[in-house]
């Protein structure tokens, strides 16, 4: 488990080479900055296309689409023969890359328990592309894929359960993470470099292009969402010991969270409620499994 | 040296043990399948120090001994038709990487799981060099000359090594295996260019892409890259008989019983084989007709071709493959090399072998008869199916 740590132990050190080719108030830019500061700079860097939210200091390596568990499988395995398993070979990829054409190697990655690191920068949608929708898009989003008609009310299914679907190959390490909560996260990376095979981090990155907020809100954006128990903070180790990182006395209702963002504007009463129904839900089982320690995959 | 009766699939795995290959991955199909059983069990005794990762499926596999071979890995892969094209996407990036891996490719033919070369001939865009071979001695020492072509620094460029499903994958016959010593002595260790480790790297690969200036470049650094094959290819092959005492023509090609011919029928792959008993035959009978054997498709002998059009009044190309509404790979390639001769020998299109089809000594036979005619002047049909 990840321990808590205190704004000022926050490494001072950028991995990022600033300004980067992001929007404004892009959350997979900060998601970068934030891990790779606690990553450092013994890394070779994969990616797949995605946005290109930041250049690091660190090698960068690349291949298609829907190969980054191959690559990071590649890159650790050869490091293991040429005897460097001291470079930690970590893929930065976004949630098409996880969820969606690259879920098949990296679930095959994780089920090789591969001695990997995945950071997953989820904007909730392929922004790279202009906003269309994603495995990782919520309900009723509304995306450049999923526009708003008689006939659409955003997109109609939830969002996948990617860290629990991961969390059910019995990896050592799934967590989610968010840009809101930068201790938090620096702490589950700083985990992460302390333990051996696959491990994995799901950071939710508001988009403020395609979650249509002003470019000054990402930090409250993102932190309502873990407030209001949309995106909860979680550890879960070998697919069973479970931890939740944030609880607080009580959740926000999801308007705060949904209000801001024009993807959601169009929502009734109904599909709101609909919302935060499934949002308490959750909550509840996460407090269960927290309070228990474990979880039952 | 030693001597071991082995089937098509073994001698591969053997020649990936004898390259002490570090990192190999892939992913089971017909007729490509005991490869990765051999490799299971080599890494399971602990034959050398190696790393097998079985995968699941074949993109990932080309994509796992892409990055390690970019990390500073030997690698190889292998697979079969369909198993090829699902690695199609990857191969392009191993290729534009300029990765030296190799692989084994076991011909699978994709209308049907009998053997023919439509397999490989459809990555011919990936930027690779692709070699066809006969019997399971030339698919041993064949990969082991891969590697030393692919890792020389003026080539760079992945290679695929050819050879027909079932008919030499599950095959067995005598093969001559070097000693360790000899080939660790003559293919030295892999180093990668450039080191992608985090205190080797070179800044200026940090970005994204081949970076500004002419986006034509990077092509034409690739095909160039890929035509050195040619020098450094028939460059190895004289090493590699002087150290290991065999040879396959000059690497490009393989003429056979070429001497006195006056036409050359040009075939891949096993079927070559069964050309030479046709030729063995004809010339006893007086007839004046030749093997060329096609090894290297990409890059293609085209100044050895030109060499041999000189002497000869005919051509008969038979083609394994088929590109649907353009015709026989080889054939094509064979009469644009030819193009800017000024005497042209006849050329003939035989397309023989599809879908596994037999082809036998008396294909050869009327193969050979049909080229000898037309090269007199008779008149005989350009395009002919066996």
């Amino acid at each position: 488990m990840s321990e808590r740590i205190t704004r000022a132990q926050i490494p001072i050190s950028e991995l990022t080479i600033t300004p980067g080719s992001a929007c404004q108030g892009c959350g997979a830019a900060l998601a970068a900055r934030l891990s790779f500061k606690a990553l450092g700079p013994n890394v070779i860097r994969h990616g797949i296309p995605c946005c290109p939210d930041s250049v690091t200091q660190t090698p960068r390596v690349g291949t298609v689409f829907e190969g980054g568990g191959a690559q990071l499988t590649g890159t650790a395995r050869a490091l293991k023969a040429i005897g460097r398993e001291d470079v930690l070979a970590v893929g930065f990829y976004g949630d098409g890359g996880t969820y969606d054409i690259g879920f098949q190697g990296l679930s095959a990655a994780a089920e090789r328990n591969e001695n990997i690191i995945v950071i997953t920068k989820d904007n909730e949608a392929y922004m790279n592309t202009g906003n269309q929708r994603s495995g990782a898009t919520p309900k009723y989003a509304r995306t450049s894929t999923n526009p708003i008609g008689p006939r659409s009310r955003g997109k109609p299914r939830p969002k996948k359960n990617i860290p629990f679907i991961f969390a059910a190959h019995y990896v050592p390490y799934v967590g989610t993470a968010s840009v809101g909560f930068p201790e938090d996260l620096i702490a589950k990376v700083t985990y992460m470099k302390t333990i051996k095979g696959f491990r994995m981090l799901i950071v939710q990155s508001p988009c403020p292009v395609g979650w249509r907020f002003d470019p000054a809100k990402t930090i409250e954006i993102a932190r309502s969402s873990v407030q209001s128990g949309i995106w909860p903070l979680y550890e879960i180790l070998d697919g069973k010991t479970f931890k939740l990182n944030y609880k607080p006395k009580e959740l926000k209702p999801v308007t705060e969270y949904l209000s801001p963002q024009a993807r959601f504007r169009h929502m009734t009463e109904d599909e709101i409620a609909d919302i935060q129904e499934t949002a308490t839900a959750n909550w509840e089982n996460l407090l269960k499994a927290d309070e228990m320690g474990r979880l039952t995959l | 040296m030693s001597y071991e009766v082995m089937v098509g699939n073994k001698a591969a795995a053997t020649a990936v043990k004898l390259a002490k290959v570090q990192v190999a991955s892939a992913f089971p199909i017909t007729p490509q399948t005991t490869i990765t059983q051999y490799l299971s069990e080599m890494y399971a005794a602990g034959e050398w120090d190696f790393d097998f990762v079985n995968v699941e499926g074949e993109l990932t596999s080309q994509v796992v001994v892409q990055a390690a071979s970019k990390v500073g890995a030997r690698t190889f892969t292998c697979t079969s038709g369909p198993g090829l094209l699902y690695m199609h996407h990857p191969m392009q990036v191993t290729g534009s990487s300029r990765l030296p891996v190799v692989m084994a490719v076991v011909h699978r033919g994709y209308k049907g799981m009998q053997p023919d070369h439509s397999d490989l001939m459809s990555q011919q865009w990936t930027g690779w060099g692709h070699q066809y071979v006969e019997h399971a001695q030339e698919i041993l020492d064949s990969l082991l000359m891969a590697y030393k072509v692919a890792e020389d620094a003026r080539v760079r460029i992945p290679i695929a090594v050819g050879y027909d499903g079932y008919v030499l994958s599950y095959t067995a016959e005598p093969v001559e295996i070097p000693d360790q010593g000899g080939v660790d002595k003559w293919l030295p260790p892999y180093k990668p260019m450039p080191s992608v480790l985090p205190d080797e790297v070179d800044p200026t690969t940090f970005s994204r892409g081949w970076g500004g200036g002419d986006p034509q470049m990077p092509w034409k650094i690739h095909h160039e890259a890929v035509l050195k094959i040619e020098d450094v290819l028939k460059e190895t092959m004289d090493s590699f008989e002087k150290t290991f005492g065999r040879r396959y023509g000059n690497g490009m090609i393989e003429p056979y019983k070429m001497e006195d011919a006056e036409c050359a029928i040009i075939a891949m792959g096993t079927i070559a084989g069964t050309c030479k008993a046709a030729v063995d035959k004809m010339q006893k009978e007086g007839k004046k007709v030749g093997l060329i054997k096609l090894r290297s498709y990409i890059p293609f002998p085209v100044k050895d071709f030109q060499e041999w059009a000189k002497k000869l009044d005919g051509f008969a190309v038979v083609d394994r493959s088929i590109c649907p509404g353009k015709g026989g790979p080889v054939f094509g390639k064979l009469r644009g090399s030819l193009y800017d001769l000024e005497e042209k020998p006849v050329t003939l299109q035989f397309h023989a072998g599809l879908g596994g089809k037999e082809v036998r000594v008396h294909d050869f036979e009327m193969i050979g008869d049909k080229i000898l005619k037309a090269a007199k002047g008779g008149t005989v049909e350009q395009v002919t199916w066996i």
